[in-house]
């Protein structure tokens, strides 16, 4: 028995198909049909109740460039059931799966590790899935991140992030390796405490994306680029030709004089990343590496 | 971006430079704003009043230092804003060179100034 | 992905509800930046009478140089514009205090708390000295 048929008789919920012998298979497809339909019969009563329970409100951006009649962007209202705990990325699941399968966004790990989530809710950059509904004013109103290209909905282009966050040459790279290969590469308490918030980043784009200075200049690395070159700049492991390197890739023109201390990056960091100190540290190393050649 | 990473020297040194004066100008235009508002008051100032201040060489020595770095610190001030804006290419040039013409013509006639303000002259 | 939708700076002022501290602070730096290094060239101008002094007036002080600034300092909306200079020039010292420490790394946690601290604090500076400046000859 294929599913496709099965699938068939879910979508038929009148139809008893009784088999005439009753195999355990039997059985549990019986049983799955029972559970099928009690669950559409109780999102039939949830939804004839919805309006005494207490619900959300969703403005959701739409946009999408492929289908005639979406080309002009605009926001859709959705109304979804709250319950404790709720978060803005469970709203638009339910949204996406109960009213408009078309709405598009990405999301992974729902836990706040895989930075696939970051919106602009209520005028803040946010993670979806770390962003409690409790926390927000009614309507919630979701767009994907500012300064950014729309794709599609709330997906936007993260390409220009990407090659940020690479130009900074983020790997590690020692001079010494320890001479037995099976040998920790071991660092100092201290050290990995002025690194420890820094490796913290997700990638999600949440920063880059409040920064009122990356938003007028494309070429400015960005806050989590040079988090980034913080986390290995100022590991003590890293190879000194290594930190030379990076130290010129990130006191070039574009690179951290153009931070302005506006602490928007480290406002809006759903791993409260102190990027702003990052970047000012980074800031100070490069003078002081400069001053030793005057 | 990978390509063409320009020399420390450039965005390095004039923020050294912006902080260094930050630092002098802190006190100097205290002083300034002390000096000629609540010790003296602006309205009662006289030439002759300026001259005696004027001709003192350490006077005269801090107010010209502070003519030069309030150029610089405001001069590279407005370069950055407009820099963060997105200015580019060629209209960055202009624009760099102009206030670069800007910030020379104003210390040379704030020198000349403050010269015709002592009795040296 | 043929097409994508740009929809330039969203962020813009039109946001300015939204702003935090620090970005507040950068907006007052950077405004009030530009009104004292305009005010530095219209102060250079202006003291540019020294050059044209008559020695001989000067005795009796009835030169230019001299009655510029009395002319100036007679009309009471220089004397406002003053009080409004002052009120720049301290917020630009404070918060460049602050910008500072910023840069020194030091206190970064608490840089919303020095903003409004340097913004009290200008305005207690400027509301204490408004009294020497519309006082004194207005003539």
């Amino acid at each position: 028995m294929s599913t496709q048929i099965e699938q068939q008789e879910t979508e038929t919920e009148e139809q008893e198909a009784e088999p005439e012998v009753e195999s355990p298979g039997d059985r549990r497809r019986a049983a799955k049909r029972q559970r099928l339909q009690e669950e559409e019969a109780q999102r039939v009563a949830e939804e004839e109740t919805l309006d005494d329970e207490e619900t959300v409100h969703l403005k959701v951006f739409r946009y999408d460039p492929e289908v005639e009649g979406k080309q002009e962007p605009r926001f859709d209202d959705f109304t979804v059931p709250y319950h404790k705990g709720m978060t803005v990325l469970d709203a638009l699941i339910y949204a996406r799966d109960r009213y408009d399968s078309s709405l598009t966004f990405r999301h992974s790990c729902r836990q706040a590790v895989c930075g696939s989530d970051a919106l602009f809710v209520n005028g803040r950059q946010r993670l979806g899935c770390k962003t409690q509904l409790s926390d927000l004013e009614d309507p919630v109103r979701i767009e994907p991140l500012p300064h950014q290209e729309v794709v599609k909905d709330l997906v936007v282009d993260m390409e220009h992030f990407y090659d940020q966050m690479e130009a900074v040459e983020p790997f590690f790279d020692p001079d010494e390796l320890p001479e037995d290969d099976l040998e920790e590469q071991r660092q100092t308490r201290e050290n990995r405490e002025t690194v420890k918030m820094s490796t913290r980043c997700i990638w999600c784009g949440a920063c880059m994306s409040s920064c009122n200075i990356a938003a007028g200049d494309n070429e400015y690395l960005g806050p989590a680029a040079i988090n980034k070159a913080y986390r290995f700049a100022m590991d003590e492991r890293e190879g000194e030709q290594r930190k030379q390197e990076r130290l010129r890739i990130i006191e070039q023109e574009h690179g951290v004089w153009r931070c302005q201390t506006q602490f928007s990056c480290t406002e809006v960091c759903p791993k409260d990343i102190p990027l702003t100190e990052h970047i000012q540290a980074l800031k100070r190393e490069s003078v002081k590496n400069n001053l030793k050649f005057w | 971006m990978a390509e063409h990473y320009s020399s420390f020297e450039r965005g390095g040194r004039r923020w050294l430079f912006q902080r260094l004066t930050a630092v002098f100008l802190i006190g100097v235009l205290a002083f300034h704003f002390v000096l000629l508002h609540f010790v003296n008051h602006a309205a009662d100032i006289t030439f002759l009043g300026t001259q005696a201040r004027m001709s003192q060489v350490g006077y005269f020595a801090t107010m010209w230092l502070f003519l030069v770095t309030a150029t610089f610190h405001g001069v590279n001030g407005v370069y950055n804003a407009l820099v963060n804006q997105g200015l580019t290419g060629s209209q960055k040039n202009a624009v760099k060179y102009l206030l670069v013409v800007a910030g020379l013509l104003l210390v040379v006639q704030g020198t000349r100034v403050a010269l015709a303000m002592t009795n040296l002259v | 992905m043929s097409q994508s939708y740009n929809r330039g700076t969203v962020e813009d002022f039109g946001r300015w509800r939204e702003f935090t501290a620090g970005m507040w602070a950068w907006i007052f730096h950077k405004f009030t930046g530009w009104v004292l290094v305009g005010y530095l060239f219209t102060h250079i101008a202006v003291l540019s009478t020294a050059i044209n002094v008559d020695p001989a007036a000067a005795q009796s002080s009835a030169d230019i140089y001299t009655n510029t600034i009395a002319g100036l300092e007679s009309l009471l909306v220089v004397r406002f514009l003053e009080v409004g200079l002052l009120a720049v020039a301290v917020f630009h010292i404070l918060n460049g205090i602050r910008l500072l420490m910023v840069d020194l790394g030091v206190g970064l946690e608490s840089q919303d708390k020095s903003f409004y601290a340097s913004l009290v604090l200008t305005g207690a500076i400027v509301v204490a000295s408004v009294p020497t400046f519309l006082g004194g000859k207005l003539v």
